[in-house]
């Protein structure tokens, strides 16, 4: 059990978790750190990426690299629909937003079943088979996904700290009424970082149903991970979504592997909440201003 | 203009006339309740029971509706979504009995949602069909009196074949590793398949996980590391079963695969495709049967998407009740209930010749005693390699 090559294969199984829940939880602590909404409609929205995926590739047969961007890209340009109808209203009103989105996810999870069943579908990867790595084994799909959560964190941090529209980004997070004296137009930044979120969302959305299954429910599952590695790492915070999804994956394959799931439950919801006692906000959070 | 007038009053007349004589012709309406998932995770099965009840009625009212004694009534379905949970399909059956006022129900589907709603279903005397594994739906204190069926198998009936068919076919494999959810159904459904398996002499391994969990490689390792020659899913659902397949292959297990419990093989390949290549699984209808055929074809009229294997089976159900309705020429559910347990040997359209059994093991012969299949996935899809009928009591 405590052999070399287990311990390389949690390892692995570690890092490609941390990917996931890294790619799952990026758009979901955009959208809170901008506007401050906690979007719990985020899973349905990711579970749309997954369906996009699902036809443009394994239907229309769009070539699998242009597929997972286009297709996260159809969903975000959409969504701008649900942004004008139903976030703005929620945009710097936490708790409202909880509610009014919970009932939005309803509406997205229960509108797919109607339309493509609740079956559980499969998305092909389009590099088929398990690497073998010695005696040690990987994935194709999970290796598509370390790639692209390190890629899509890259790239997130190069366009908030080396980009106009991304600086603007982070000033709005900080202070509205100072941003907006500064000359920032905040009701766009708020759109493009509406548009950033869900894109990141849908992405992810495509990459779990790829690895996992594509279903209407799908998406309940990539909330509540996305949700404790922000609260982990800190609501709003970037480098924080980053270390709360390692620590996440790394505490489920380890402690899960050597003690069992029950107590990988125990343990990573216990140091949710000893983080919610000790530090409300998050490692690498910062405390919102009295 | 008197001319024109006179037209139009003899219209209006006319059509009083003919309103009133379609108005005599109507039917009288009667209810016949279902509670299934139709949200939610455990929505596939929820929605194969409401579509094989809903074709049995259309078939019904398509040829003018069931015949009670004098009286002629179309069959309209009033479904509830319990959400595969207990709580709410408790609420459900309380709703269809009290509100609706209906005598007979089909659904909850599985266990926890049956054994809450057979409190509320038995002292009201309605009659109520589901097909959960659990000895209590049947082995209750209602026994006496029972108007609750069971119409697919349980584990009590196809568990000790099932496994004498793995000693038999599965000669090399000598440990069995079997993973299930960490909650009652796990725990319960785990107990009796192990217990069976040690019986016949195997080696098992066994762990839990909590429902809802999509990433299963950390116990799957803990199972590659007891070098297991054979991988049971015992009752987990098609969406977590495909996952535990297909994962197991990337953490390199290379053993046997089988699942000796739950419907819905085409689900399975359906979510994970080529990685099913291989497995054994246990099933309740084969879809390749000629009996099945009429079925499948008013299906695929209706529906599209994959046929669940509970939508055949609760059809075949429907249409027992029917016939039973039709024989006792009531809708009094004594005598209905009564006539169900005399229809002993009808055809019934999907599993043949009807035979109830159960009476030493649960107290009551309201246990169908059917078939089942033992699939094998071959290119993409389930193919049955072998049909076992269960010993009855």
């Amino acid at each position: 059990m405590f052999s070399p090559v287990i311990l390389g294969q949690v390892l692995i199984n570690g890092i490609s978790l941390s990917a996931i829940y890294i790619l799952v939880s990026l758009g979901f602590t955009l959208l809170f750190g901008i506007m401050r909404v906690v979007n719990f409609a985020h899973g349905s929205l990711a579970m749309l990426g997954g369906y996009a995926l699902f036809f443009l590739y394994t239907q229309y047969h769009v070539p699998y690299a242009i597929a997972v961007p286009l297709a996260a890209l159809v969903v975000a340009t959409l969504s701008l629909v649900l942004e004008r109808m139903v976030y703005r209203w929620f945009y710097q009103k936490m708790f409202q937003s909880m509610i009014g989105l919970i009932g939005l996810d309803m509406a997205l999870y229960s509108t797919a079943a109607i339309i493509w069943g609740p079956n559980e579908r499969s998305i092909p990867s389009p590099v088929s088979g398990i690497y073998h790595l010695g005696p040690l084994f990987l994935s194709s799909s999970k290796l598509v996904i370390i790639f692209t959560a390190a890629a899509t964190l890259l790239a997130f941090f190069a366009f908030t700290h080396l980009t106009r529209q991304g600086l603007a980004m982070r000033a709005a997070a900080q202070d509205v009424e100072t941003a907006e004296l500064q000359g920032i137009h905040t009701d766009r930044i708020y759109i493009l970082a509406f548009f950033i979120a869900i894109f990141m969302a849908a992405l992810a959305g495509g990459l779990y149903a790829q690895n996992y299954t594509l279903s209407p429910f799908m998406g309940e599952r990539p909330l509540m991970m996305a949700f404790v590695a922000v609260i982990l790492g800190g609501m709003g915070s970037i480098p924080g979504v980053a270390l709360g999804g390692i620590i996440l994956g790394m505490t489920e394959s380890f402690v899960g592997t050597y003690f069992g799931s029950t107590t990988s439950t125990f343990v990573t919801f216990g140091a949710v909440i000893l983080i919610l006692i000790v530090r409300p906000w998050g490692l690498l959070g910062t405390p919102e201003a009295s | 203009m008197k001319s024109w007038k006179f037209v139009l009053s003899a219209l209006i007349a006319a059509g009083f006339a003919f309103g009133a004589v379609g108005a005599q012709a109507k039917n009288k309406e009667l209810k016949i309740g279902v509670i299934g998932a139709l949200s939610g995770g455990g929505t596939a099965w929820g929605q194969g029971l409401l579509h094989g009840v809903t074709i049995a009625a259309d078939e019904l009212n398509a040829k003018g509706g069931l015949k009670v004694g004098d009286t002629v009534y179309d069959l309209k379905i009033v479904a509830y979504d319990d959400q595969y949970n207990a709580a709410q399909a408790k609420s459900a059956a309380e709703r269809l009995v009290n509100e609706e006022k209906v005598k007979f129900l089909f659904g909850p589907v599985g266990s926890p949602g049956a054994l809450s709603a057979v409190p509320v279903t038995q002292p009201a005397h309605v009659i109520e069909f589901v097909d959960g594994y659990a000895p209590k739906i049947l082995d209750n204190q209602w026994k006496d009196n029972s108007f609750v069926f069971r119409t697919g198998l349980s584990s009590q009936e196809f568990a000790d074949p099932m496994v004498a068919w793995v000693k038999k076919n599965l000669s090399d494999v000598k440990k069995i590793g079997v993973i299930a959810p960490n909650d009652a159904v796990g725990q319960q459904a785990i107990t009796s398949l192990v217990n069976r398996y040690k019986s016949q002499g195997f080696d098992v391994w066994t762990d839990f996980y909590e429902r809802g969990t999509k990433e299963f490689t950390p116990v799957l390792l803990r199972m590659v590391a007891q070098n297991v020659d054979l991988f049971d899913l015992n009752a987990n659902a098609p969406g977590e079963a495909a996952l535990l397949i297909k994962q197991a292959r990337e953490v390199g297990y290379s053993g046997k695969i089988i699942q000796a419990g739950g419907a819905g093989v085409n689900e399975i390949v359906q979510a994970i495709g080529p990685a099913a290549n291989g497995f054994l699984k246990y099933d309740i209808v084969d879809f390749d049967d000629p009996r099945l055929q009429p079925f499948v074809k008013k299906y695929k009229a209706k529906y599209s998407g994959i046929i669940n294997g509970l939508a055949p089976q609760y059809y075949n159900t429907a249409r027992i009740l029917f016939e039973a309705i039709s024989k006792a020429g009531t809708l009094d559910t004594t005598k209905v209930r009564d006539a169900i347990e005399n229809l002993q040997g009808w055809d019934a359209p999907i599993y043949g010749p009807l035979k109830w059994t159960g009476k030493k093991t649960y107290g009551v012969a309201h246990q169908i005693l059917i078939p089942f299949y033992i699939d094998k996935v071959k290119d993409g899809k389930g193919v049955v390699i072998d049909t076992i009928t269960p010993a009855g009591d």
